[in-house]
């Protein structure tokens, strides 16, 4: 847009391109004629007063040409010098705008009045991260991290660069660094704050350590034990073919069970990297318990227990989400479940959808204690899909709930049968729970069997069709209008 | 940063309404703008506790004395900022005697600081105990506890304070109405402390501290869901006059 200006209605009209041209030729003319009437004296007379009649006309010819091109002080000028202006700045300021990261102008008058200090410029990133207008909100309703704070006053009446780290709460864990600069301004003081987003550094950082702990310390157990198991086969049991067999199908099972920790930790680092990035795609949470009860069913044959299956028709339980992480989510229970049911029981999968977040954690019992392991920050028009997995296994005393979804923790004496889980299951169905903004509570008792329920934000056909954080960008202008008007500090 | 969206609480259709209160309608231009101040500074606290019950919380995980000895240091700043907040609304109120809207609104600067200032408090207690955790040996599935307690708490008071600068009503009544995840938090983490207490008397010494970091943490919780009624009297005019709704519920299911 900048660059199409229209041409200006008032343009210079086209002035004579040489102004001397006039007298020039005027000249030319009379020297001609003079010339001619010192070679011809018959016809001197009229030459000469042909010359002087010329001479009058290029006098006037002339002074009008070059009263007509004498450099006009017309407002035109001005005008087209201040549009290239505009055209300059407002290609600067769409230039801040497209930036990805957020980026503020801040102005303050006096150091010590903090709702003196306006945001005057907050670009599109900056718009839609801290939810303020384009400009004329106050900075602390924005940003309230003291060290944030700090660096802008440093920059706005220090007039020093400055740097600082800080993290944004909520379910999912975000990090920041903001920079801000000092910048030259006519009246009063201006800085620059930009932010930038490094929770993909930290998680990553974060999941290298974590995967280096977890793995040095779960494998080791099994390590050991192949090892031990392959001295004994070198050494005495050599020739021990009852022994070796035996040997051999433990070392099978050792080595099973660490290429699922394996693959468990490797999933639970993806999820975890990608925790703060929203799924894009959309499942059908009916066709995925479908699905994984028809895979589960050989298993809970093979234990003699009973898998029951209610839900919507395919289609009325659409949620937001990953179709692969949450078929893990649903497994990952299913499998607990199973796990930990005694002979001739039931499991119970219910699917619910269009439940408020306040529906969806009820109750189901009054005796077993409900321990809420997720919960997503608060958004009052979401719908949420439950997925609710019974079962009338031992149960879990209500002291050990909270660390139900911690990786690796295992109630204190409890089995969960031959087939040893890695003690990763619910930390996965949590963080997938998380990264998909839904929720995860447990709900159990001694003797009481145990109920696992996710809940997972409902699919609506209008967000599909306009993102709220996209509209803001296209339509920049209006949009903000709208948003400013709801902050509430701006006088 | 543009292809993730920010996942936060959403602007809600009734705040439109409820901004109108704090728009500056006075004839006297400096008036609006001690309001504004006043309110500005309280959001300012409230950013300085809400970072210090983070460190304090981090500090216990970590076992990062530096960062305790922060936490405690930084707690003057926040009683000065808070007596700085009193000071002016009392001058507020003497010189140009606000009514109504304008009085609630000091009233609330005054009420809120305070609370603030004790949540404050709490965080420098929970940073002193950390200091003495710290000289001992880890207990690190129960410090993990504290801190996933602490995470929930915090989101409470992130809450409060963003209804606070939003002047969001709606939002405040959700941190006020779901105060029962930090009791269960505290209740639980109760029960495992005892546990641990009573399984081996060598760890009594550092599980009482612990029992009063929860203890303060679940606090910090009260106080949030103070906060909150604070905001609704600012923004209706009205005391929360029900019951908390967990109350009810249980009081229907028995």
């Amino acid at each position: 847009m900048p660059f199409e200006q229209p041409p200006s209605p008032v343009a210079p009209p086209s002035a004579p391109p040489r102004p001397w041209a006039v007298p020039l030729s005027g000249g030319l003319g009379i020297a001609g004629l003079l010339a001619f009437a010192a070679s011809d004296p018959e016809q001197a007379t009229l030459a000469v007063a042909l010359a002087v009649a010329a001479t009058v006309a290029t006098l006037v010819l002339s002074v009008d040409a070059f009263s007509r091109a004498r450099p006009q002080p017309a407002p035109t000028a001005l005008i087209e010098a201040a549009a290239q202006d505009d055209a300059k700045t407002s290609s600067w300021e769409a230039a801040l705008e497209a930036l990805p990261d957020p980026v503020l102008l801040i102005a303050a008058t006096e150091p010590d009045d903090v709702a003196g200090r306006r945001i005057v410029f907050a670009n599109a990133a900056a718009r839609e991260f801290l939810r303020v207008p384009r400009e004329g909100a106050l900075l602390v309703t924005a940003l309230r991290d003291p060290e944030v704070l700090e660096i802008v006053d440093e920059a706005l009446f220090g007039r020093v660069p400055a740097c600082a780290a800080y993290e944004t709460g909520g379910a999912q864990d975000r990090f920041w660094r903001a920079w801000s600069r000092p910048l030259p301004s006519p009246s009063g003081f201006l800085a620059l704050l930009s932010l930038r987003d490094e929770t993909d550094a930290r998680r990553m950082e974060r999941m290298r350590a974590d995967f280096l702990a977890n793995a040095s310390h779960e494998l080791r157990t099994p390590l050991a034990s192949l090892a031990g198991f392959i001295d004994t086969l070198k050494g005495h049991a050599k020739n021990d073919a009852e022994a070796r067999a035996k040997f051999l199908d433990i070392m099978a099972t050792q080595a099973d069970r660490m290429r699922r920790l394996i693959a468990d930790l490797l999933s639970l680092s993806r999820i975890e990297l990608n925790e703060h990035v929203p799924p894009s795609g959309e499942a059908d949470v009916s066709l995925i318990v479908t699905d994984v009860v028809d895979a589960l069913t050989p298993l809970a044959h093979e234990k003699g227990v009973l898998l029951q299956a209610h839900m919507p028709p395919a289609g009325a339980a659409t949620v937001c989400g990953d179709r692969d992480q949450i078929v893990q989510v649903v497994q990952n229970l299913v499998d607990n479940a199973l796990k930990y049911s005694p002979e001739g029981s039931a499991v119970e999968i219910e699917v619910a959808p269009g439940l408020t977040v306040d529906q969806a954690v009820l109750p189901t019992s009054t005796r077993a204690a409900r321990m809420s392991l997720l919960t997503p920050d608060r958004a009052d028009d979401v719908r949420y899909v439950l997925i609710r997995v019974r079962d009338q296994g031992p149960g879990v005393a209500r002291q050990f709930l909270p660390r139900l979804a911690e990786r690796f923790y295992r109630v204190e004496g409890q089995k969960s049968g031959e087939r040893l889980g890695t003690g990763l299951g619910l930390a996965i169905v949590k963080h997938i729970a998380n990264r998909h903004r839904g929720g995860l509570s447990v709900e159990s008792a001694p003797g009481e069997g145990s109920v696992f329920s996710v809940y997972l934000p409902r699919s609506e056909p209008r967000t599909r069709a306009v993102e709220p954080g996209r509209l803001l960008v296209i339509e920049g202008q209006a949009a903000n209008q709208a948003s400013g008007d709801q902050r509430s500090l701006a006088s | 940063m543009s292809d993730t969206t920010y996942s936060g609480p959403q602007p809600l259709g009734q705040t439109q309404v409820q901004t109108d209160f704090r728009a500056n309608p006075h004839t006297v231009r400096a008036y609006g703008d001690e309001l504004n101040q006043l309110t500005a500074e309280v959001t300012r606290l409230g950013g300085m506790v809400e970072s210090q019950v983070a460190d304090a919380v981090s500090s216990v995980a970590r076992r990062d004395v530096a960062l305790a000895r922060a936490v405690i240091e930084g707690d003057v700043r926040i009683d000065d900022l808070q007596r700085e907040i009193e000071r002016r609304a009392i001058r507020l109120i003497a010189l140009r005697q606000p009514v109504a809207a304008d009085l609630r609104r000091t009233v609330a600067a005054l009420k809120l600081s305070l609370s603030l200032e004790r949540t404050g408090d709490m965080a420098k207690g929970i940073a002193k105990r950390a200091l003495v955790l710290a000289e001992g040996e880890p207990m690190l599935p129960l410090t993990r506890s504290i801190e996933r307690m602490g995470k929930l708490v915090l989101s409470r008071l992130k809450d409060v304070l963003d209804a606070y600068t939003t002047a969001n009503l709606d939002q405040a009544m959700n941190v006020w109405a779901h105060d029962d995840d930090v009791d269960e938090h505290y209740d639980a983490l109760f029960r495992e402390l005892l546990t641990y207490m009573m399984g081996d008397p060598r760890t009594i010494n550092g599980c009482a501290h612990l029992l009063f970091m929860a203890k303060n943490l679940e606090r910090i919780g009260d106080h949030a869901t103070n906060l909150a009624e604070i905001i609704h009297y600012e923004l209706t005019g009205e005391d929360v006059l029900a019951d908390r709704p967990r109350r009810l519920a249980q009081d229907a299911q028995s």
